[in-house]
C-alpha cells in the first residue's frame, strides 16, 4: 500500500455537544515523521480534536485510525498503549508529586500489571522500576542538566516553562509513536518560545517521534510544521504546506475577519 | 504560587525532640536512624512479639481487638487514603469476612426434623477460611466496585453506604444464617506439634490467637507499604491529583480504582475472619453503620494515607473505647465537686461516659476535619492536598466533568468569538495551576 | 399493569393494593419534604448534607417536647388540633432551620474550598453528634407518643382500604408547603439569588448576590422543611420519637432526591412519592417485608446512582465543574 507511511488518520470525525457541533466532519492525515500543526481561532475545536483522538471524548461519528487500526472507543490509557501520548493546553501535572514521579507515572504502562509482582516487588517489578528511573533521568536530561537537578522538586514549585518540559518528558515516557502537544508555547515569552521550538524539532530528531501540535502563534507554526490544517467553527477550512496556508484567503478571513491578533 | 505560605515555624518541643533523636547515639548511630523505615517496623514487630510476656494476659484480648481494627483501618486506608475513594459501607466486607468464618467453621444450622436437635456441619477449618473469607470479601468489593466506581466521589460514598446497609439485612433475611439470632463462629482448631499442643479455644489464654492476629497485621502493614511504594501506588496518587492526566499517562482508571477497592475489601474480609474467630458468635446487629464510621474515624484521626497514622488511629480509638471512657467516668464520679449532692455538677455522677462514645467520636471527627485534616501522623502528600495545594481542576470523575466543562467552554467561545481577541491563552492556565 | 393483575386476584387483593399505595403516598409526602432539603443544599453547594436526616430527627424531638409541655396525652380534634399543629409546625421549622444554618456556619463553611470529601466527612461527623446528643438526652429506646388525630375514617372499605383525617392532612400540608416553596424560588428576589448561586456562584457574586447569605438561606429553608416534615411524621405516623430515626429516614429522603434528580425541586417531590410507594408495596408484598423493604429502598438507591445518576427529571441545576 502507498499509505504505509500514514500514522494517524481522521475520517469525517464529528462531535456534537447538545445542539452544538464542536467538530464537524474533520479529515486529517498525519504521516510518520511529520510535524503536523492544527491551527484556528479560539473555540474552533482544536482541543476537542485532541480529546477525540486520545479517547477523552468519543466521536459522534467518523473514524480515527492509528497505523490503520481504528482506535475509536478506546479509553485514554488504551490510546496511550497504542502509541499516542499527549500534553494539555493548561498543563496537567500531578502537582503534589515530584518531577521524577511525574515522569515515572508517564511510564506506567511499562510496569508489570499483575498484583503479585507489584505487592512482592518481584524481580521483574524491580527491573522495571530501575529501568523506568534511569529512563526518567534520561528524559529529563533531554531538557538539560538543570531539569535533572529538579527531579525531587514538587511539580507545583516549578516555573511555567519547566512545567511544560516535565509534561513533555512524562508524555515521552511511554515511547509514543505520536506525540500530541496542545499549545506547547502558550504563556511563554519570546525567548522561551524559541527554546520550545528548538526542542520540538529535537524531539523528532532524537526520539523519532511524529508530532501533532496545536499552536496559536502563527510564526511558530509556520517555521516548525511540515503540514498545517486550519479549523474554524469545527470544520477544516484548509490544509497544506505552510506557504499555502499563509496565502489562503479562507484562513486570513477566519483569523483577521474577527479582529483576532495573530 | 508560594507553597510556604501555609507552613508555620516548628514548635519548640518538636525541634527539641528532633535534636534529641539526632544527637543521641546508640552503637554509633543516631536514634533517628533506628526510628525510620524498616528498622522502625522491625523494632515494633519485636516489641509486639514479646508484648504478651510484658503485660500479661489482661491486655492481650485488647491487643487482639486493636489488631483487628488495624487490619480494617489499613485496608480502608487503601481505598480512602491511597485511591481517594470514600467508602462508607466498609462494614459490609467486615461482615462478609465474619460470616464466611462462621459459616465455614460452624456450618449452617439445621434443625433435625426427626429428633428436633439442632445440628451444624462445619465446612472448612479456620486456616483456609482466612484466605477464602478475605477473597470472598475482595470479590464482593470488585463486584460492587465495577459498576459504581465511575460515579463521582460523593455518590460513590452513598452507594457504598447503601451496600453496607444491605449486607447485614440480607444476612438477617436468609434463614441459612439464622436471622437476628446470628450464629456461632469457632476459633482455629488446636495444633498438635508432637508433645506441644497450641490451643486457640481457651478464653483465658488468648496468646496463641494474638500471634495469629499479629502475623496478619504485620503482613497487612507490610503489603500496604509495598503497594504505596509501587507503580500502583503512584498511579493512585496520580488519579487523586488529576484523573484525566493519569488516564492520558496510561493509567487504566477503572482497573486501578477497582484494585484499591478490591484490596481494601480483602483486608476488611481478613479483619472479619479474625473477628469471627475472636468473638465466637456473630449476628447481623454486629455490623451497623457505626463500624464503618469508626474505621473512617481511625483514618482521619491518624492521618489519611499514612500507614503508621491509621495504625495509631486504631490504637487510640480502641483505647478510648475500652479504657479511657471508663476511667473518665470513674474519675468524674469520684470527684468531690461532682460527688457533693448540692453541687450544680452533681448530675454528672449519673452520666456514663461510655455511652457518650459515639458523641465523642463525632466531635473528634469534626474537629479533626476542620482543624487538622491531615491527622496526627500526616502523609506528606496528603497534607499538601488537604490544604488545597495544587488542587486539580476537578478531582472526582474528571472525564465526565471535563467533557461538560469543555463543552461549555466551546459554547462560550463560539458565542463570544465576535467580540474577543485572543486573551493570552496562558493567562488562565497560570491562575489555575497556582491556585 | 400490576394493578390489573392484582385486581384480578379479587376485590380484597385490590383493596390491599390501594391501601399499600395510600401508605406509600403519605410516607412519600414526608420523604418529599425532607428530600427538598437535600436537593436545595446539593443544588447550591454540591454537598450531600448527611446531617439533614438528623436535623429532621431533632424536629421530632422538639415536637415531642412541645406536646408534652402542652400536656396533650391523647387525641384532640377540631380547631384545637389545627391550632396545635400550626404552633408545632412553626416551632419545629424555626428550630430546625436555625439548627441547619448553625451547622452550615460552623462545620461546612470553613471547608468550602477544601477537597470535596472533607465537607462530606464533616457532615457525617455532625450527623453523629446530633444523633448521640439525642441518645444521651432521651436514651436509646423509642419513646411512645400519642397520635393526635381522631381515628375517624373518611373512607373505609371492608376495614382494608382506610383513609383517615391524618392521611389527608399529611398530603395537603406537604403539597401546600411545596407549592409555596416553588413560588418562593421562582418568584422572589431571594429565590432568584439562590438559583443564580446554584448556576454559577462566581457570576452570581459579581452580580451582587451575597453568596454566604444565600447559602445560609438555603440551609434555613431546607431545615424549616425538615422541621415541618418532622411534625407531620411525629403527630401522624410514627407513634414514637427515637434518636436514630434520622439515619434511615434521611437516607430514604436522600434516595428520593436522587431518584427525582438531585438539585431539582420537582424531582425531589416526585422522588419522595416514588420512594414512599416502593416502600409501601415492599412491606405489603415481599416476604418479611418490613425487613426487606429497607434493602429494596437502598437497592433502588444503588441502582439509580449507578444507571441514572441524574435521576428521572435530570438536574435543572447544571453540574458545576
Amino acid at each position: 500500500m502507498a499509505n504505509d507511511d500514514v500514522l494517524l488518520q481522521l475520517s469525517g470525525v464529528t462531535r456534537t455537544f447538545g445542539g452544538l457541533t464542536a467538530v464537524d466532519g474533520v479529515d486529517l492525515t498525519v504521516r510518520r515523521g511529520q510535524i503536523y500543526s492544527i491551527i484556528g481561532p479560539n473555540g474552533a475545536g482544536k482541543t476537542t480534536v485532541f480529546n477525540l483522538i486520545t479517547g477523552i471524548y468519543r466521536p459522534t461519528s467518523g473514524d480515527v485510525t492509528l497505523d490503520g487500526n481504528s482506535i475509536v472507543g478506546y479509553t485514554p490509557d488504551r490510546v496511550l498503549r497504542a502509541g499516542v501520548a499527549r500534553t494539555f493546553q493548561n498543563i496537567r501535572l500531578f502537582n503534589n508529586m515530584t518531577v521524577l514521579e511525574n515522569v515515572l507515572v508517564g511510564q506506567h504502562v511499562r510496569f508489570p500489571g499483575d498484583l503479585i509482582s507489584i505487592v512482592f516487588h518481584l524481580p521483574n517489578y524491580n527491573r522495571a522500576e530501575r529501568a523506568a528511573r534511569a529512563r526518567a533521568i534520561e528524559l529529563l536530561g533531554f531538557f538539560g542538566p538543570s531539569m535533572v537537578a529538579l527531579q525531587d522538586e514538587y511539580a507545583l514549585n516549578l516555573s511555567y516553562a519547566d512545567r511544560r518540559r516535565v509534561e513533555v518528558a512524562r508524555a515521552l515516557g511511554s515511547n509514543p509513536k505520536l506525540l500530541m502537544l496542545d499549545e506547547p508555547t502558550a504563556g511563554m515569552n519570546d525567548a522561551e518560545t524559541a527554546e520550545a521550538v528548538g526542542y520540538i524539532q529535537a524531539l523528532r530528531r532524537d526520539f523519532g517521534v511524529t508530532i501533532l501540535l496545536i499552536e496559536h502563534k502563527l510564526q511558530v507554526t509556520m517555521g516548525l510544521s511540515d503540514r498545517i490544517a486550519v479549523l474554524d467553527y469545527g470544520k477544516k477550512i484548509a490544509e497544506g504546506l505552510p506557504d499555502e496556508i499563509r496565502t489562503n484567503e479562507l484562513v486570513i478571513e477566519a483569523y483577521l475577519g474577527r479582529k483576532a491578533a495573530i | 504560587m508560594s507553597v510556604r505560605s501555609g507552613t508555620r515555624p516548628e514548635p519548640a518541643w518538636r525541634a527539641r525532640l528532633r535534636a534529641l533523636l539526632r544527637d543521641t547515639t546508640l552503637a554509633g548511630r543516631p536514634l533517628e536512624w533506628y526510628l525510620s523505615g524498616w528498622r522502625l517496623a522491625l523494632i515494633l514487630l519485636v516489641v509486639m512479639v514479646i508484648f504478651p510476656w510484658l503485660v500479661g494476659s489482661t491486655f492481650v484480648a485488647d491487643a487482639i481487638a486493636v489488631g483487628i481494627y488495624i487490619t480494617l483501618a489499613v485496608g480502608l486506608n487503601i481505598v480512602v487514603g491511597y485511591a481517594g475513594l470514600l467508602d462508607l459501607g466498609y462494614v459490609a466486607f467486615f461482615a462478609i469476612g465474619s460470616y464466611a468464618e462462621a459459616t465455614g467453621t460452624f456450618g449452617a444450622l439445621q434443625l433435625n426434623s426427626v429428633t428436633g436437635e439442632v445440628i451444624h456441619t462445619p465446612v472448612l477449618p479456620f486456616w483456609p477460611l482466612l484466605v477464602i473469607g478475605a477473597l470472598v470479601a475482595g470479590i464482593f468489593g470488585i463486584v460492587l466496585g465495577a459498576p459504581t466506581l465511575r460515579l463521582r466521589g460523593d455518590y460513590l460514598a452513598i452507594v457504598t453506604l447503601g451496600f453496607g446497609e444491605i449486607v447485614p439485612i440480607l444476612f438477617n433475611y436468609f434463614p441459612f444464617w439464622f436471622g437476628n439470632t446470628g450464629m456461632s463462629a469457632l476459633p482455629p482448631a488446636d495444633i498438635n506439634l508432637g508433645g506441644l499442643t497450641i490451643t486457640f479455644s481457651d478464653p483465658l489464654n488468648r496468646i496463641p490467637f494474638y500471634y495469629v492476629v499479629l502475623a496478619v497485621v504485620a503482613l497487612v502493614i507490610l503489603g500496604s507499604f509495598s503497594l504505596r511504594d509501587s507503580s500502583l501506588g503512584r498511579a493512585w496518587v496520580a488519579i487523586r491529583e488529576d484523573e484525566t492526566a493519569a488516564a492520558s499517562s496510561g493509567v487504566n482508571l477503572v482497573r486501578t480504582k477497582l484494585l484499591a477497592f478490591g484490596l481494601g475489601a480483602t483486608m476488611g474480609g481478613l479483619g472479619g475472619v479474625l473477628n469471627g474467630a475472636y468473638i465466637g458468635a456473630i449476628s447481623p446487629n454486629d455490623f451497623p453503620f457505626f463500624v464503618s464510621i469508626t474505621v473512617l474515624m481511625m483514618i482521619v484521626l491518624g492521618g489519611i494515607g499514612s500507614i503508621w497514622g491509621v495504625t495509631l488511629g486504631a490504637i487510640i480509638l480502641r483505647f478510648i473505647d475500652v479504657d479511657l471512657l471508663g476511667r473518665i467516668s470513674q474519675f468524674v464520679q469520684a470527684n468531690p465537686v461532682v460527688n457533693n449532692p448540692v453541687s450544680p455538677l452533681h448530675f454528672l455522677s449519673t452520666v456514663d461516659f461510655n455511652q457518650a462514645k459515639y458523641l465523642i467520636y463525632g466531635i473528634m471527627l469534626l474537629l479533626m476535619i476542620l482543624f487538622r485534616p491531615q491527622g496526627i501522623i500526616p502523609d506528606v502528600r496528603r497534607r499538601r492536598e488537604l490544604k488545597g495545594i495544587g488542587a486539580a481542576v476537578e478531582s472526582t470523575s474528571a472525564i465526565g466533568v471535563l467533557e461538560r466543562e469543555e463543552a461549555g467552554a466551546e459554547l462560550a467561545a463560539v458565542d463570544t468569538l465576535d467580540q474577543t481577541t485572543y486573551a493570552g491563552p496562558g493567562s488562565d492556565d497560570i491562575g489555575r495551576s497556582g491556585d | 399493569m400490576h394493578t390489573m393483575a392484582l385486581a384480578a386476584a379479587g376485590p380484597a387483593g385490590f383493596l390491599n393494593f390501594l391501601q399499600a399505595i395510600k401508605i406509600g403516598i403519605t410516607a412519600g409526602a414526608i420523604y418529599a419534604l425532607v428530600a427538598l432539603g437535600y436537593t436545595l443544599v446539593y443544588g447550591i453547594i454540591e454537598l450531600i448534607n448527611f446531617a439533614h436526616g438528623d436535623v429532621f430527627m431533632w424536629g421530632t424531638q422538639v415536637t415531642f417536647v412541645l406536646i408534652t409541655a402542652l400536656g396533650i396525652t391523647s387525641t384532640i380534634g377540631g380547631w384545637q388540633l389545627v391550632g396545635v399543629l400550626a404552633l408545632l409546625v412553626v416551632a419545629a421549622s424555626v428550630f430546625c432551620g436555625v439548627l441547619n444554618v448553625t451547622i452550615e456556619r460552623l462545620a461546612y463553611r470553613p471547608l468550602r474550598r477544601a477537597p470535596r470529601l472533607a465537607p462530606l466527612i464533616a457532615a457525617i461527623a455532625v450527623s453523629f453528634i446530633l444523633e448521640n446528643i439525642a441518645e444521651l438526652w432521651r436514651g436509646p429506646g423509642q419513646i411512645a407518643f400519642p397520635n393526635l388525630f381522631p381515628s375517624t375514617a373518611l373512607i373505609n372499605i371492608n376495614q382494608t382500604f382506610v383513609v383517615e383525617y391524618r392521611d389527608v392532612f399529611i398530603v395537603v400540608l406537604a403539597l401546600v408547603i411545596m407549592f409555596a416553596l416553588s413560588r418562593f424560588i421562582l418568584g422572589t428576589k431571594l429565590g432568584r439569588a439562590m438559583r443564580a448561586t446554584a448556576q454559577d456562584p462566581e457570576a452570581a457574586q459579581l452580580m451582587g448576590v451575597n453568596i454566604n447569605t444565600t447559602i445560609a438561606l438555603t440551609f434555613l429553608l431546607g431545615g424549616a422543611l425538615a422541621g415541618a416534615g418532622a411534625v407531620v411524621f411525629t403527630v401522624s405516623t410514627a407513634g414514637y420519637v427515637w434518636f436514630f430515626t434520622g439515619f434511615q429516614f434521611g437516607l430514604y429522603a436522600f434516595t428520593a432526591a436522587v431518584l427525582g434528580g438531585i438539585g431539582n425541586v420537582n424531582g425531589a417531590v416526585l422522588g419522595g412519592f416514588m420512594i414512599g410507594i416502593v416502600e409501601g408495596l415492599s412491606i405489603a408484598y415481599l416476604p418479611q417485608g418490613s425487613i426487606l423493604s429497607t434493602a429494596v429502598v437502598f437497592g433502588v438507591l444503588v441502582l439509580v446512582l449507578v444507571f441514572r445518576p441524574t435521576g428521572f427529571l435530570g438536574a435543572q441545576v447544571p453540574d458545576k465543574a
